[in-house]
């Protein structure tokens, strides 16, 4: 079995009208069993910044340490946050430093961008990116996930509406995903707030 | 110098995806009909759905050859059925045919995806779903092939059949009226074909119900 | 490879399974194929063309192998592959025909039936782990009724307007989609075929400058006398391929 595929994961992020949602599943497993249902993949960066990390969880939360490492250094700096587009940057060099001997993460990065222009993006494990307008999927049920995504997906959604889409998206597909489920984290970010939500799933 | 070996083998995968929702008083059955092998297309119109017999409708991804033999061999089944009962096999009977069939070739199986569907004796809308080796099951709606994965989750999704696990066994038909479910399998094969590079060119539906059979197409992507 | 030849002369060579090859009573691969054969419908039947190169690995060994055959009166066959295993194929359907004949009822296999006996074939030999090695291109008329398909070494069978094997599904099918139509005249699909072909001969390494095209309609079949296609080499990206590639050989 592949090492992406030990701890299982469940990533989506989606553009709405002047907002992003990104979401994940909760469970945390080694191979069949499940470890811990309330696991948290998705990490904020900063007010309008966000990353979920699929694949091993131990490179997940080694390679989130280094990237809130390498945020603080760039406030510190330049007295700002980052912006998506460059945090994506960071993320793509960071993984591709080690090319030969690789994090085993898939990415999921969204942010609100110049103007709060929504902005997600995913990337391999060795840090090539692929930038997308309208939904980003991660994780042991991305097939599932693009399959609904590819089907619920409507440009320019509302906050609310947008946050039902991806609980629709997430919560159909982990069912038909053996390694990930238990439920959700749902974070939709406007402008002005993150709401983050946490949805009750199926427990099998 | 050491002879440059070519290789071979006893199976391919040709692709497709199959997708069949029962109703009330209604069965849909569809495929794609692109066939392809690797990364290139054989034929843009070969037809994946097989008509068994009156009410049964089989609609098979998977290795091409495999699933013709298959084919060949439950119709040669069904005439000799026809022969000895004097009627056309029921859909549930044809079923257990095709699961004892495929569970024949156990230890060298047919690589074909089925699902089946059709309309059982009280005029009910029925599918069953297979694995290669014929462990099958009765089910309100199903999808089979390369696509299956991008397909399932959203007919869930849209469909929410009660958990085969309740007791009593609750009835698994889709509460759809038969348009509202041939638009559905029209959305989740257009969603498919986005997606599954071995899915599109043209999508082909067959509706089973009290008036009987009907086709439809409808064009995919060709990419 | 080159270890593998190393260990095989330093080591006494003793396993039933590296010995295999001296007994084996079945294809394991090919010894003297051809290479793409390509066919398309037309207004008034069928065109099929194939290049009469057997090629023994690399070495081209052979220069005029017919690879485009009738089959009864109403169908051509066309194989890539293993040319010993077509001509066994051959004599099959020979017998096929010669029995049927002898029916002497008025009745004779059209392409339909000559393709499904072929699929059989292909496909009952894959189940024995013994294939033909062959994919074969039928076409033919009957009754009106055009027909053209192809069947792989496994079995795997299907018709379309248009068929090509090997290196033709990759170079000469797409030119086929752009161009074909259903009422494609002779002269038309002559020089269709004649483009899949030439591209081909550029493309492909083991095709060569002499091909024959076949042709079967209500009337009969015709296949014609060895030809060669004109050629041009001077193209500059022939003549310098490394321009805009400094550096490399």
């Amino acid at each position: 079995m592949s090492i992406f595929e030990y701890n299982g994961s469940a990533l989506i992020a989606m553009v709405g009208k002047n907002c992003f949602a990104i979401a994940s599943d909760r469970r945390l497993g080694v191979q069949l069993q499940t470890v811990a249902t309330d696991f948290q993949r998705i990490y904020k960066i900063h007010d309008k910044l966000l990353i979920g990390l699929s694949g091993l969880a131990t490179d997940a939360q080694t390679l989130y340490q280094r990237l809130v490492f390498r945020h603080k250094l760039y406030q510190l700096r330049e007295e700002r946050d980052m912006r998506p587009e460059t945090f994506a940057s960071l993320v793509s060099a960071i993984l591709y430093e080690k090319r030969f001997g690789p994090y085993f993460c898939q990415p999921v990065i969204a942010g609100l961008s110049d103007e709060d222009k929504p902005f997600i993006c995913t990337m391999d494990s060795i840090g090539a990116k692929e930038l997308a307008k309208d939904f980003v999927v991660a994780g042991t049920a991305s097939e599932s996930l693009y399959g609904a995504c590819e089907a619920m997906f409507k440009p320019d959604m509302e906050p609310e509406e947008l946050f039902e889409t991806v609980s629709q998206a997430l919560l159909s597909s982990v069912d038909r995903d053996c390694l990930s489920g238990w439920g959700g984290h749902v974070y939709v970010v406007t402008p002005t707030e993150v709401k983050e939500r946490i949805l009750k799933g199926r427990m099998d | 110098m050491t002879k440059q070996q070519a290789n071979w083998s006893p199976y391919d995968n040709n692709g497709g995806s199959c997708v069949a929702i029962a109703g009330a008083d209604y069965c849909v059955i569809a495929a794609d009909t692109r066939m392809s092998t690797g990364y290139s297309i054989l034929t843009r119109e070969y037809s994946k759905i097989c008509k068994l017999a009156d009410k049964s409708v089989m609609a098979s991804s998977g290795f091409q050859a495999d699933v013709k033999a298959l084919q060949k061999l439950l119709a040669a089944r069904h005439l000799i059925y026809q022969h000895q009962h004097n009627k056309q096999m029921s859909c549930p009977a044809m079923a257990q045919l095709l699961s004892n069939t495929l569970y024949y070739k156990r230890f060298f199986p047919y690589y074909s995806f089925n699902v089946l569907g059709g309309l059982d004796n009280e005029g009910k809308g029925c599918v069953f779903t297979y694995d290669a080796v014929g462990s099958y099951e009765r089910v309100g709606y199903s999808s089979q092939g390369s696509g299956s994965t991008l397909i399932m989750p959203f007919l869930d999704n849209q469909l929410k059949s009660p958990s085969p696990l309740l007791l009593p066994a609750q009835d698994a038909v889709t509460p759809l009226s038969e348009a509202e479910a041939v638009d559905l399998v029209k959305t989740v094969f257009a969603s498919a074909t986005e997606r599954d590079i071995y899915t599109g060119d043209k999508l082909e539906i067959v509706i089973l119900n009290a008036d009987g059979i009907r086709r439809e197409y409808m064009e995919l992507r060709k990419d | 490879m080159e270890k593998m030849t190393l260990q095989d002369s330093n080591q006494p060579n003793n396993s039933p399974l590296l010995n295999s090859e001296a007994d084996s009573q079945r294809t394991l691969y090919p010894y003297v194929t051809g290479t793409s054969v390509i066919a398309l419908k037309y207004k008034d039947g069928i065109l099929m063309a194939a290049d009469m190169g057997g090629s023994y690995g690399s070495t081209l060994r052979y220069k005029c192998v017919e690879r485009i055959k009738p089959i009864g009166k109403h169908s051509l066959l066309g194989a890539s592959g293993e040319l010993s295993d077509f001509q066994e194929l051959l004599r099959y359907l020979d017998e096929l025909i010669l029995y049927d004949n002898m029916w002497d009822d008025g009745n004779s296999l059209g392409p339909k039936e000559v393709h499904n006996y072929l699929t059989r074939v292909m496909y009952n030999r894959r189940n024995k782990f013994n294939p033909l090695w062959n994919s074969l291109v039928l076409g033919g008329v009957k009754n009106g009724h055009k027909y053209l398909g192809m069947v792989s070494m496994i079995g795997v069978n299907f018709e379309d307007n248009h068929v090509a094997t090997g290196f033709g599904n990759h170079l000469a099918r797409p030119i086929l989609r752009d161009e074909w139509h259903e009422n494609l005249s002779f002269e038309d699909g002559v020089k269709l075929l004649e483009k899949c072909m030439r591209v081909l001969l550029y493309r492909d390494r083991s095709a060569v400058n002499k091909l024959q095209i076949a042709k079967i309609t209500e009337e009969g079949f015709t296949i014609s006398q060895p030809y060669s296609l004109k050629t041009f080499w001077g193209f500059s990206a022939f003549q310098n391929p490394t321009v805009g590639a400094e550096g490399s050989w």
